[in-house]
């Protein structure tokens, strides 16, 4: 596993939703400053709020917090107590998030692609979270795992799965 | 940011000002907001969206709840002002020409 990955164990709940979700933006701050400036790139000037501004960053969190909406209200819906696990890495070529719960297993196949020309009340999360990635993967578990990749300008790979989970 | 929701009335038109953050946690307040609209009848409402910040899906289904009930009532929806993260959420989901952004 990538020892530079940031990690993350949270409550899998709403009420921490804003706190993941801005970690997820600094992580889409950093991979874009890495870009520019290598490994001089850090976190000690992080934005005093959200900051979603930049296209790469406004892709990333508004996927990311489709797929966090769905985990909560979705899998671990009923649960105990439900945490949930966060794994991002930056590498040259962009970003990778690995979501993981322990709640109900979920199959993507069944979710049909909305009809966008009709206004939509739901069914959008993740076609949002597919449009704007260029990886979206769901391996069911348990533990599920979610795996979110984005480009950054410019990089023709997509990121390195370098923190895929070892162990499930 | 959480969301804050400005209301004013000007004759028979409601303004509202959404700033901040609608989402799945915010998104009830909003629903709040449309209940009261609906039942007052109101025939235009104008929604400025230029203070907000961050939008999902469930804040975009209550932004869609609002345009179909009130125009289910014979009134209009005016939205404007979307930027940033909201507008292209708007515009992936091609709801930039029914609200006309």
């Amino acid at each position: 596993m990538d020892p530079r990955a940031i990690r993350l164990t949270a409550p899998c709940t709403l009420h921490h939703r804003a706190l993941v979700v801005r970690l997820v933006a600094e992580v889409c701050r950093l991979a874009r400053s890495q870009a520019a400036v290598g490994d001089a790139a850090s976190t000690d000037d992080l934005a005093p709020g959200y900051d979603v501004r930049d296209p790469f960053d406004v892709a990333v969190v508004s996927a990311f917090a489709e797929i966090y909406n769905n985990i909560v209200l979705h899998a671990c819906e009923g649960m105990v107590d439900p945490i949930i696990e966060l794994r991002a890495a930056v590498d040259e070529h962009g970003v990778t998030l690995e979501l993981v719960d322990h709640g109900q297993v979920f199959d993507p196949s069944t979710v049909a692609s909305p009809d966008l020309d009709s206004l939509l009340e739901g069914g959008m999360g993740l076609h949002i979270a597919r449009a704007m990635l260029d990886v979206v993967e769901y391996e069911p578990g348990p533990p599920n795992l979610w795996r979110l990749q984005k480009r950054l300008p410019g990089s023709s790979a997509v990121p390195a799965p370098s923190v895929r989970i070892a162990q499930r | 940011m959480p969301i804050e929701i400005v209301r004013a009335d000007t004759g028979d038109t409601v303004s509202l000002r959404i700033s901040g953050t609608l989402d799945v946690l915010t998104a009830p307040e909003m629903g709040t907001q449309i209940e009261r609209i609906v039942n007052e009848r109101r025939m235009k409402v104008m929604v400025d969206l230029s203070g907000l910040d961050l939008i999902d899906s469930s804040g975009v289904a209550a932004l869609v709840a609002l345009y179909k009930r009130v125009r289910a009532g014979g009134g209009q929806v005016h939205v404007a002002g979307a930027r940033d993260q909201p507008l292209a959420i708007f515009k992936l989901l091609r709801m930039d020409k029914v609200f006309l952004l």
